[in-house]
């Protein structure tokens, strides 16, 4: 089990989340502590992977993309974890988890259109051995993510 | 509001080789300094600083702080299929959008109306917020809800911007 955040963690969290190129300095004035405690909390977190500070970009900046949810259903139970590690691996995959109920696998993907994710889906997923069936939605409008929150695996 | 879009006044702006590697040292370290990346790249601090802020501006990149759901004190991550009926899609998305858990809403295609991807503390809170919260909002007719178990990847380093 992982260790929670404490309150200062916390604080340092909040105080990246308007600007994460905020300086320590900033951040140490505005909650009090010394600058190399903001250092060394930030290092830790990002080290003990609870926080990563990254650069996102606009998906409305990718002219005719929209995101993917594949749903896959492995031939046998047994199989789930190494496709799982499989798909991982795919880079245009930006999600992928092992899932209860509704399916085995959930992978996210952006595409241009459904010719697009049909054959994404052919040549990424169907030929992973051990997948037997997929089932895909479209996006037609990604209306909300928050970037905040994510399970930071690499 | 930490949720970000595109905002009717910007418009694109053309990238070059110098913008697509500031972005790629920035999503690598996010507090990589200036001075860094102009080393890096062989090209002056000031640039870079003009450079990030043109990406900025024109809301094309932002650098964020991204927290493990966990370390948050969510113990649960979900997907969740929405069948919506007698309302519209789309009004539907924005109600769940402003639920707090619901971390992200696209109105899609397929066998379902909306796929949104939720968080929550435990199994009681799930219970409530499946039934009570998801379930009370106008016009959702079935939630079909799938429990990660597992999350192998999560790096998506695409987002819709929505305020500015």
């Amino acid at each position: 089990m992982m260790r929670e955040l404490d309150k200062l963690d916390r604080a340092i969290v909040e105080s990246l989340s308007p600007d994460a190129r905020v300086s320590n300095r900033q951040i140490a004035e505005s909650l009090g502590v010394s600058e190399g405690t903001v250092r060394a909390r930030i290092k830790r977190m990002e080290e003990q992977k609870q926080l990563r500070i990254t650069a996102v970009t606009n998906i409305d900046r990718f002219v005719d993309a929209t995101l993917a949810y594949i749903w896959i259903e492995v031939e046998r139970s047994d199989q789930t974890r190494d496709v799982a590690r499989t798909l991982a691996a795919v880079s245009e995959l930006g999600f992928v988890g092992v899932m209860l109920g509704r399916s085995d696998i959930l992978a996210i993907t952006m595409v241009k259109n459904t010719e697009h994710l049909a054959s994404f889906v052919r040549q990424h997923i169907s030929s992973v051995p051990g997948v037997r069936r997929t089932e895909s939605s479209l996006g037609v409008n990604f209306l909300k993510h928050d970037y905040r929150m994510a399970r930071i695996v690499s | 509001m930490n949720n970000l879009a595109a905002s009717a006044g910007t418009r694109p702006i053309d990238l070059d080789d110098t913008d697509h590697g500031i972005i790629a040292l920035l999503r690598a370290d996010g507090r990589m300094p200036y001075r860094a990346i102009a080393r890096e790249l062989g090209i002056t601090e000031a640039t870079v600083r003009a450079r990030v802020r043109r990406l900025e501006e024109s809301n094309t990149m932002r650098v964020v702080a991204v927290t493990d759901i966990e370390a948050a004190g969510y113990g649960m991550l979900l997907a969740i299929g929405v069948q919506v009926e007698n309302r519209d899609p789309e009004a539907v998305a924005t109600d769940l959008a402003a639920i707090a858990e619901v971390f992200s809403v696209n109105v899609v295609v397929g066998s379902h109306d909306i796929e949104i991807l939720v968080v929550t503390e435990d199994a009681g809170s799930l219970s409530e917020l499946l039934m009570a919260t998801l379930g009370s909002v106008p016009g959702v007719r079935r939630l079909t809800p799938a429990l990660a178990m597992d999350v192998l990847k999560n790096q998506p380093d695409w987002v819709p911007f929505h305020d500015a």
